[in-house]
């Protein structure tokens, strides 16, 4: 299962509503891509389009060097998890997962020892005689991902496959999903609009927006380095701040103002070269990166706390300086209370700057 | 109990003003239903069960002595009788089948994106809502072997339909199968309509064929609504009467309803008609017993 994906600049129009714009993707075989992005950004109809449901108007879709654009789903060799399991009701637990090997004739004999392998991968062999409504949603879940998986596909695709289930269900499957593509290593494309799941399962992480790809990246890559405004504020929780400032210089040293605050920060030039003066720039720097304390220095400003998030291993601070809102990330009891002074500092090393404009990410190079 | 669960007049009511509880109310809606079912459905129901012990004949006024088994046993042993069930049989297969084979096949073409598709259904469904008697009156015409459309369009010259003994039940079930194919297509239309969409793609991702994905997503979980169409179509078609009546008088197409009424108001064997109801009644209620079990074994899946 060394299977290679690639979209060439996929176009696809719903009526007058272009849906993927010019979506150019090299999956490598074994490789885990998860799609993220908000709801009707174009993810799913991309993962559709893969799979065979849904037609393109335009590009090339290449499964192992070869065009499939033109062929039916049932030509094309991938499997597919759906995100509502899409479960045979008539069927038995076993029945399901044996449809696609019985669907293309396979021997009796055969099919047996596929399915109680793949049952017994997924830990199912007891529900095997059992009807999809009697099973709970998380082994619904193992049941669909049992049927995409028997028949060893060329790739896996999976829209949302956990996204009806309870939160603590959810993260027990995403780390199943995870050791079973460790295990199986086929290539798989997953979709979510949770980036939770997103960093903990991928290899690499697509972000899309109104159809269009914003950034490929390892996880690490796409959260350290956001590309735009857009990743920025969507990879990451709490959001990544983002404020309008000035860069001015005081005392001969290069100074951070966010707008409607009279006092800067002080941040080096290291930190700010290939940075334009002259356009209007966002910050955006992320909570860890904003940095409080409770006795006075110079190279901090003084703010007010306006709201606290106590989140058990850390909290969740809301300073205001100026006119603007920072979220800054404490250690839990740090503060103990709304409207309390603070000192609050920036860490210029973890500090994003973008086009006000563009949107893009002013140290791209980097 | 009832009277437990019930919701309490509102005293600022009309009906509390003028001095009616919820009971009489209650009572109000539903006794004279109950004294129509008794007057015109379980009445009739009892006497024809003791009448039918008896040798009475509404013809005379002889009074009615009781014979106990015996209009049992003389139907029972009667090879006509026989022959009228048979002849049933045939029409109910013939019929039944004809109408689920044209009405889901039908349902099958109609249940995908066709521009006008509300209004075709809407044209399809008109011979079902015809008069059993209007039907059959002009399907004579349309089958007369010297001016009917019908053997003039397939090119049969003077082909008897309803005159040739053997042909003349077809006839009848030919008529059948027009008038109430679209009774199973609107119900099977329902049932194809229910299949959640998502399953056929989780079909073709699967690499299931047309015909596999048919056989093994499709009549599977139309079964349940079908079965209800075929059980409704069956007690109809054993139960025919006007059409084949209306249409042809071969003994040939005599089924056990034309029997019946010949009997009952010809002969003015009444009596012995009774017993022959209840004969057919029993038959009746154990086919759809057969039908209704599988149905729920069906849908326990």
């Amino acid at each position: 299962m060394t299977t290679e994906i690639e979209l060439r600049n996929i176009q696809k129009w719903f009526g007058s509503n272009q849906v993927i714009k010019d979506f150019n993707l090299t999956i490598a075989p074994h490789e885990f891509i998860v799609m993220l992005g908000q709801s009707g950004c174009g993810k799913t109809t991309t993962l559709r389009a893969i799979a065979g449901l849904e037609t393109i108007d335009d590009g090339d879709i290449l499964i192992d060097g070869e065009p499939v654009q033109h062929l039916k789903c049932s030509d094309r060799d991938i499997a597919m998890v759906f995100q509502s399991f899409s479960l045979y009701p008539h069927m038995t637990v076993y029945e399901n997962i044996a449809f696609p090997l019985r669907a293309t004739r396979m021997g009796k004999a055969d099919i047996d020892k596929a399915v109680k392998e793949i049952a017994r991968i997924l830990q199912i062999s007891d529900l095997l005689d059992k009807r999809p409504s009697a099973l709970s949603g998380g082994d619904m879940q193992r049941v669909a991902i049992g049927r995409a998986l028997v028949r060893q596909p060329k790739a896996m695709l999976m829209d949302e496959p956990i996204g009806a289930l309870d939160a603590k269900l959810r993260e027990q499957m995403r780390a199943e999903i995870k050791r079973l593509h460790v295990k199986q290593g086929s290539t798989t494309v997953y979709v979510t609009h949770d980036q939770v799941e997103a960093m903990s399962l991928a290899d690499r992480i697509v972000i899309m927006h109104d159809g269009k790809l914003q950034q490929v990246g390892r996880p690490e890559e796409v959260y350290l380095h956001p590309a735009n405004l857009f990743v920025a504020q969507f990879v990451g929780s709490p959001v990544m701040n983002v404020a309008d400032i000035d860069i001015g210089t005081a005392d001969s040293a290069t100074e951070i103002r966010l707008q409607g605050s009279e006092k800067g920060f002080a941040f080096g030039d290291a930190a700010l070269t290939g940075i334009r003066r002259d356009a209007p720039v966002a910050l955006g720097i992320r909570p860890e990166a904003v940095l409080l304390s409770h006795s006075k220095s110079n190279d901090h400003l003084s703010a007010v706390t306006t709201n606290i998030e106590p989140l058990g291993s850390h909290d969740i601070v809301d300073v205001k300086i100026g006119g603007q809102t920072l979220r800054a990330r404490t250690e839990s009891g740090f503060v103990a209370g709304e409207g309390q002074e603070v000192w609050v500092n920036l860490d210029p090393e973890q500090a994003h700057f973008f086009d006000r404009e563009s949107g893009l990410s002013l140290r791209k190079a980097q | 109990m009832t009277t437990l669960t019930m919701t309490r007049l509102d005293p600022q009511s009309r009906a509390a003003r003028r001095g009616m509880s919820d009971i009489s109310i209650r009572n109000l809606f539903i006794i004279p239903t109950i004294l129509f079912l008794i007057i015109f459905n379980i009445f009739p129901l009892l006497y024809s069960l003791y009448y039918s012990f008896t040798d009475f004949r509404a013809s005379t006024n002889a009074p009615a002595n009781w014979v106990g088994l015996a209009n049992y046993r003389e139907l029972l042993n009667d090879p006509f009788i026989w022959t009228n069930f048979t002849i049933t049989a045939k029409y109910v297969i013939v019929s039944v089948a004809g109408q689920v084979v044209v009405g889901f096949g039908v349902a099958m073409l109609l249940n995908r994106d066709i521009p006008f598709k509300g209004l075709i259904t809407t044209l399809l469904l008109l011979p079902m809502m015809l008069s059993m008697a209007v039907v059959g009156l002009f399907w004579k015409l349309l089958y007369d072997p010297s001016f009917g459309i019908i053997n003039y369009v397939l090119g049969l010259g003077r082909f008897e339909w309803l005159s040739d003994p053997d042909m003349a039940l077809y006839a009848v079930a030919i008529t059948d199968i027009w008038m109430w194919s679209p009774f199973v297509m609107l119900l099977s239309l329902a049932g194809l309509s229910a299949v959640p969409k998502h399953l056929y793609e989780a079909a073709a991702i699967d690499r299931a064929g047309p015909l596999y994905t048919f056989f093994r997503i499709t009549l599977p979980l139309v079964a349940p609504i079908l079965m209800i169409a075929i059980i409704f179509r069956t007690m109809e078609a054993f139960k025919t009467f006007d059409i084949a009546y209306i249409m042809t008088s071969q003994p040939t197409t005599e089924m056990i309803a034309i029997r019946l009424y010949k009997m009952a108001f010809q002969e003015w064997q009444t009596g012995m008609s009774c017993a022959f109801a209840y004969i057919v009644l029993i038959m009746v209620v154990a086919i759809t017993n057969i039908y209704v079990k599988y149905l729920n074994k069906v849908k326990e899946r």
